[in-house]
């Protein structure tokens, strides 16, 4: 363990993406005191875009650094994390823009509406430092800090009942695994007597023969610190709060939640299990540590989550509802390239999140435009929408599609890629678990877009959409369609992230 | 090493056990009598009344949420002032940087605590 050390002020030059958030945060507080109410919406919202922006862009400037260890090994910035920041902050920066001009997050009577983008300001903070994080407890508090604002937007229209549901289940719930992972934690700290990464994986590797190994003992605490990731990316034991909370939240929080908490929450796994429990071997290779087959758990869930999540959202009739187990199947498919343990498996993991991040954040724009409308998301409402609103139904079909995987769109390569590096892995039986999952997800999606095109409008009006929206939508879609036929920029970018991991 | 441990796993299923043992006995053998009055939630004592969903007023919480940030700011002072000296490392600007470090964290603890009082957290009613 480094000894504890002073803070260097010159440290602070590489936190500066964070203090840019920190410093945006605290100026919205500000703002937001010397509006009244009703005014505070729009420049609060304005001040955090800026906001997000300038932290992207000191990534930005940060990237293709070497990789440095920040305050006494609590947090590392190397481009890994730069790569999952840049994410974070795509991902906010989106949702707050949509949320501006969605009825069901404006239209609350509440007095402090700029209050609502501090709380998103705030859990992105909590993802740049969790994805950044090298030690157990920073990890930990950046997951809480992710995790307490998160609670509150869900909850955010007071009224509602079923928002009001939706925030005390997801606190119960994160409650719950939240106290599992402290607990890991603790153990895993009992065991290699430190709560740094680098530490853990030298313990582990130290312990020459196997039998040295309190197998039992680590086997617990690993699984009961997964319990916490697996909550946040909504994966196979823990999923079950994501449907009642995808649906009674804000549909802007939804996405938010499905796209940038899973996957913060995936780097931090990410980072975890490859720092933690992984040696570099030779080439492109790393190996699990002895004695104790992790990367055989991980494949397992990612099966049962991705089944689960397919099967289940089969039988759905609320939009909200299918795209919150669609993403729980989405979790199966990420995970699926982190046991390979290679280079290839974790490019294809994050290349798989960024076309994710695109491709549902655009179905929940669709959804959050159709419910501006007055269309609630029942799906039988999306009768004849083909019709209706043209430009928004194909819009939702190429998400749609690029979420089943068809080509040509993101969604394909990105399942291309985290196929072959399963078949170069030889990890067979996954892949085949993989693609019949794929097969069965394409009745639902195609349900959707079945039903848009093929089926009467129940009445002929068309849907107008506000012009900001419809811009973004055809952003998205866009850079979906974009991803599937000219994807090498964005891939080159994430390898080199990924070769950076472990290193 | 784990074997040694086989009494507390035996004494843990017979406490279960007896426990479990006890309760299905009462509910298996025990003379049961339901009637309308015994089947009511119970409120107590009281006939119940009003739906328990219902807004509850949360005034004492902001309040102790408050004093819990002045609680940490005193936390954190007193390892400040033990270690200011060393804060320094021997060089004379550095003094500052301690002290204006500290002084940043208060600024922004009454940021928050002002925020609260405009917000009204501290009124009563």
């Amino acid at each position: 363990m480094t000894p504890f050390q002073l803070v260097k002020p010159e440290e602070l030059a590489y936190l500066l993406p964070e203090l840019i958030l920190v410093g945006t945060l605290i100026w919205s507080l500000l703002l937001e005191l010397i509006l009244r109410p009703r005014q505070s919406r729009f420049p609060v919202a304005g001040f955090t875009l800026l906001g997000l922006l300038a932290a992207a862009v000191a990534d930005l400037r940060l990237l293709g650094e070497p990789a440095r260890t920040l305050f006494s090994g609590m947090i590392v910035r190397d481009d890994f994390a730069i790569i999952f920041q840049l994410l974070a902050a795509f991902a906010a920066g989106l949702v707050v823009f949509a949320s501006i001009w969605t009825r069901e997050v404006s239209d609350q009577p509440t007095a402090g509406q700029g209050e609502y983008y501090l709380l998103i300001l705030g859990a992105t903070i909590g993802m740049f430092f969790l994805v950044a994080a090298q030690n157990l407890l920073m990890l930990y508090l950046s997951m809480e800090l992710l995790s307490l604002p998160s609670y509150l937007l869900v909850a955010w229209p007071k009224r509602s009942r079923p928002a009001t549901e939706a925030g005390i289940k997801y606190v119960v719930y994160g409650a719950g695994a939240s106290c599992a992972m402290i607990y890991g934690i603790s153990l895993l700290y009992g065991l290699s007597g430190s709560l740094e990464l680098h530490d853990l994986n030298a313990y582990v590797a130290g312990l020459s023969d196997q039998t040295a190994l309190p197998v039992a003992t680590f086997l617990v605490a690993l699984l009961l610190t997964l319990a916490g990731f697996l909550f946040k990316i909504a994966a196979f034991p823990l999923f079950q709060w994501a449907p009642d909370v995808y649906q009674g939240a804000p549909t802007p929080i939804t996405a938010f939640l499905a796209v940038g908490s899973k996957a913060a929450g995936m780097g931090a796994l990410l980072r975890f299990l490859y720092l933690g429990l992984c040696v570099r071997g030779s080439a492109d290779l790393f190996t699990a540590l002895g004695g104790l087959h992790w990367p055989m758990l991980i494949a397992v869930i990612s099966a049962l989550t991705m089944t689960a999540g397919n099967l289940i959202a089969l039988a759905q009739t609320n939009a909200k509802r299918l795209l919150a187990y669609s993403s729980i199947a989405h979790a199966g498919y990420i995970l699926m390239g982190i046991p390979l343990l290679s280079v290839a498996g974790l490019t294809a993991v994050i290349f798989y999140l960024a076309v994710y991040l695109v491709m549902n954040l655009g179905a929940f724009l669709s959804v959050i435009m159709l419910e501006n409308q007055g269309l609630p998301p029942e799906i039988k409402n999306y009768r004849g929408l083909g019709a209706r609103s043209p430009a928004i139904a194909i819009a939702f079909s190429v998400f749609l599609f690029s979420l089943t995987g068809i080509p040509p769109l993101g969604g394909f390569i990105g399942k291309f890629y985290l196929f072959a590096a399963l078949i170069q892995g030889r990890l067979y039986w996954l892949a085949v678990v993989g693609v019949l999952n794929s097969v069965v997800s394409l009745y639902y999606y195609a349900n959707i877009v079945r039903r848009m095109f093929l089926e009467k409008p129940l009445d002929e009006t068309p849907v107008p959409a506000s012009p900001m929206l419809r811009g973004l939508l055809a952003v998205l879609a866009l850079i979906t369609l974009a991803l599937g036929l000219y994807w090498i920029p964005l891939y080159q970018l994430v390898e080199f992230a990924a070769s950076t991991l472990g290193l | 090493m784990l074997l040694d441990y086989i009494p507390v796993l035996a004494l843990m299923a017979a406490a279960a056990g007896l426990a479990l043992a006890f309760t299905l006995m009462s509910e298996l053998l025990g003379p049961k009598r339901r009637s309308a009055e015994k089947q009511m939630p119970f409120e107590c004592g009281n006939p119940s009344s009003g739906n328990p969903k219902r807004r509850f007023s949360v005034k004492f919480y902001p309040l102790a949420v408050l004093f819990l940030l002045l609680d940490i700011e005193a936390v954190f002072l007193y390892p400040w002032a033990t270690i200011y000296r060393e804060l320094s490392q021997g060089k004379g600007w550095m003094m500052l940087f301690g002290f204006a470090e500290m002084g940043l964290f208060i600024a922004l603890l009454a940021l928050a605590l002002f925020y609260a009082w405009k917000k009204g957290a501290l009124e009563w009613d």
